[in-house]
């Protein structure tokens, strides 16, 4: 009875406040005063079923200013409970009808309940435009609620000329860095491209935090004409986790970016042109974006008698974003008579050999692991070569680890890797008894109970869901 | 360049033979021949005719299932008494009805009134269903009656006059003593000859029906299917008079 469940489903719809309207093709004529009472009287009576019908009449019926500056400035102020009083604000803002705004922006002024302040906050950015900001933006350092919903506004409110007072406030020095921080955020998530100038002052501000955000938010917003400013930047930051998040930035406007070559060439002839010891700064993050320009400072720097530019050379080489530079680093790893040189290329081999970039092919990364693994001499090595190698998704990997099962000091590693490498069902699959052979032997030598959780299920053709980063 | 119906005797022998699980690739040609046919009245004519012995023959129930299909696409008048004749037989009344809601010619239409008063059970409610579907107000005198039959036959009956919302259709809806199931089907169908006047401007009419649901449910309904039932009716109020 297609017709009888229909009706029924338009109805649960409607109780769930989403169904289409049964005259949407029909031209709206002037709204009654018999509905708006009714929908008033809806509005009031808290009848859970009957509100989001009188809601969606507030959104798109009842044509007509006067109607909205009624249930703005008389309906609003009388409803008692401040859920309601959210749920109207909430759909008059829907209504896009300006004559809402000063009763709107009134509550959002005044010593209203959180939640409906913080909805009508959200009532001014949809209402309003460039002449509410400043307002929106003297609410970013009040409490927590309020600061919150002023942030999402600013993000949402969309009119002419909108971002110039929010550039403005953030080029204000005499503001509280609160603000200033909190703007840094609404302008990268508005994306607002004309603030990249004040993004790159920022990104050299006193205030720490500023600095971290302004450096972050140009990592996704800035192009080649940015990196100049962003070396600044990085140069700014403090050793530790500011300076790591600020090179990851610029690293990934020189990386990812449409024009990544040339803002990576940017940064090579601001390095260039530096002195040495703003070269010393910066060659990490030059080396995190590689490129044979790049090598070649590299190799010359390993080739320099200085015994301090070879230990920066080196350190560059080893962290290089791909495997392009693995002939040099087993060059060096073999020919090391210091041992804390070779550690920290072979660490630097580990980690490039299974790297899921473009640069070899599965039967070559397995290759670069065997020859790696035949220059660990330390267990920890080995484990951390294992481990990695589960990047390299391929059956021949999963033969490759089998044997080291049988070795206690590496087992545990081996193991990871194998149920790692069945996570991945269409390997899994492709390979069925190959791996259920694997997983027995993994059930028969793994103490972790994370592992033999994974590897029963696997077995099983279940799937297992991996923890989220904390 | 005419098309020469002998080159179809072949085919026609395969389709006469014609069973699920063998090769349809020799009736082939009857396709491009009813793809043909829609220019062609004599070709059209021709085929009806070979398909009218199909369907009265003892073909098997896979060839008169690719007859109804095609004579869907192509059928006339010519072919509706070949169609009724089928529409009584639990095997192949559903695709008989298949064309028959599809061919234009009112002929069509009257066979399945007709036999709407003369199969039960699922057969009568499957007239009711294409005679909704066919949009056939003319049936709506026949189908009101059915409204105090037997539950499922009277449900198939609200639900086709709630489709087929004439005023008479709307009448016979308001005053179906009704219970359980089929009170539901009934205030269904209702509600979607309320929508159907609202969208064409009847407000009065619409209203009416809105006005009449919304009292019977009262302002405290007892189940979900009431809320919703409320909740349809007071929003279809607000419509009707906004």
């Amino acid at each position: 009875m297609p017709l009888r469940r229909g009706v029924v489903a338009v109805g649960l719809l409607i109780l769930a406040g989403s169904a289409p309207s049964p005259v949407a093709a029909q031209p709206q004529p002037p709204a009654s005063r018999e509905v708006f009472e009714t929908v008033v009287e809806l509005i009031r009576s808290g009848d859970a079923d009957l509100l989001p019908v009188a809601l969606e009449k507030v959104r798109s019926g009842l044509k007509g200013e006067a109607f909205t500056r009624e249930l703005a400035e008389e309906v609003l102020p009388s409803l008692n409970k401040p859920q309601d009083k959210a749920t109207l604000l909430a759909a008059l803002a829907d209504r896009a009808d300006k004559a809402a705004l000063p009763a709107i922006m009134a509550i959002a002024e005044g010593p209203a309940d959180a939640t409906v302040r913080a909805a009508a906050i959200r009532g001014v950015a949809a209402l309003g435009g460039a002449d509410e900001v400043p307002f929106l933006i003297g609410l970013l350092s009040s409490d927590a609620t309020t600061s919150k919903a002023a942030s999402g506004a600013l993000v949402a409110i969309r009119a002419a000329d909108v971002s110039a007072p929010l550039r403005a406030a953030l080029a204000d020095q005499d503001r509280p860095g609160p603000e200033r921080l909190a703007l840094v955020g609404i302008l990268a998530e508005r994306r607002e491209s004309s603030a990249l100038e004040g993004l790159l002052t920022a990104a050299i501000d006193e205030n720490a935090e500023i600095r971290a955000a302004a450096i972050k938010a140009l990592g996704t917003l800035g192009g080649p004409e940015q990196v100049p400013g962003m070396i600044d930047g990085v140069l700014a930051a403090q050793s530790g986790a500011e300076r790591i998040g600020a090179e990851r930035a610029l690293v990934g406007v020189c990386t990812q970016h449409r024009e990544k070559e040339k803002a990576a060439a940017a940064l090579l002839e601001r390095f260039e042109a530096a002195d040495p010891a703003v070269q010393e700064a910066l060659l990490p993050t030059l080396a995190r974006v590689g490129g044979p320009a790049v090598l070649r400072i590299v190799e010359r720097l390993i080739a320099s008698p200085a015994s301090r530019e070879r230990a920066m050379g080196l350190a560059a080489l080893a962290r290089w974003p791909d495997a392009s530079v693995k002939d040099q680093l087993l060059e060096l790893i073999r020919t090391a008579s210091d041992g804390a040189e070779r550690e920290l290329l072979l660490g630097g081999l580990i980690r490039i050999a299974p790297l899921p970039d473009n640069t070899l092919d599965p039967a070559e990364k397995l290759a670069l692991v065997e020859q790696a693994m035949e220059l660990c001499t330390r267990d920890e090595d080995r484990r951390r070569l294992l481990e990695r190698s589960s990047a390299i998704r391929t059956v021949e990997t999963l033969r490759y680890l089998l044997p080291f099962l049988d070795q206690p000091a590496l087992a545990e590693s081996a193991c990871l890797s194998v149920v790692e490498l069945a996570h991945h069902r269409t390997l899994r699959d492709g390979h069925k008894d190959e791996f259920i052979k694997a997983l027995d032997r993994v059930l028969a030598t793994t103490t972790n109970a994370e592992v033999i959780d994974r590897a029963g299920r696997y077995k099983l053709g279940k799937t297992w869901e991996r923890k989220k980063a904390q | 360049m005419a098309f020469d119906p002998a080159i179809l005797d072949a085919p026609f022998t395969a389709l006469q033979g014609f069973n699920w699980g063998a090769d349809a690739d020799a009736f082939k040609p009857v396709d491009a021949a009813v793809v043909a046919a829609h220019n062609d009245a004599g070709l059209r004519a021709e085929l009806e005719k070979r398909f009218a012995a199909l369907l009265g023959g003892g073909a098997s129930r896979a060839t008169k299932e690719y007859v109804c299909r095609k004579l869907a696409m192509i059928g006339t008048a010519v072919s509706v008494p070949g169609l009724a004749a089928l529409l009584g037989t639990a095997e192949n009344s559903h695709m008989a009805r298949f064309a028959l809601e599809r061919i234009g010619a009112p002929e069509a239409a009257t066979a399945l009134r007709t036999a709407l008063a003369q199969v039960e059970g699922p057969l009568k409610i499957g007239m009711l269903s294409s005679l909704a579907a066919r949009g056939d107000k003319a049936s709506v005198a026949a189908i009101a009656p059915l409204l105090r039959g037997e539950a499922s036959v009277a449900a198939a009956a609200a639900e086709a006059l709630g489709t087929l919302c004439t005023p008479e259709a709307a009448l016979a809806l308001a005053a179906a003593k009704a219970t359980g199931d089929v009170a539901a089907a009934v205030t269904d169908a209702r509600l979607a000859c309320a929508d159907t006047f609202l969208a064409k401007g009847d407000r009065a009419a619409a209203k009416a029906i809105y006005e009449s649901i919304s009292a019977a449910v009262g302002a405290a309904p007892k189940t979900h299917r009431e809320r919703a039932v409320r909740v349809a009716a007071k929003r279809g109020l607000l419509a009707a008079a906004d």
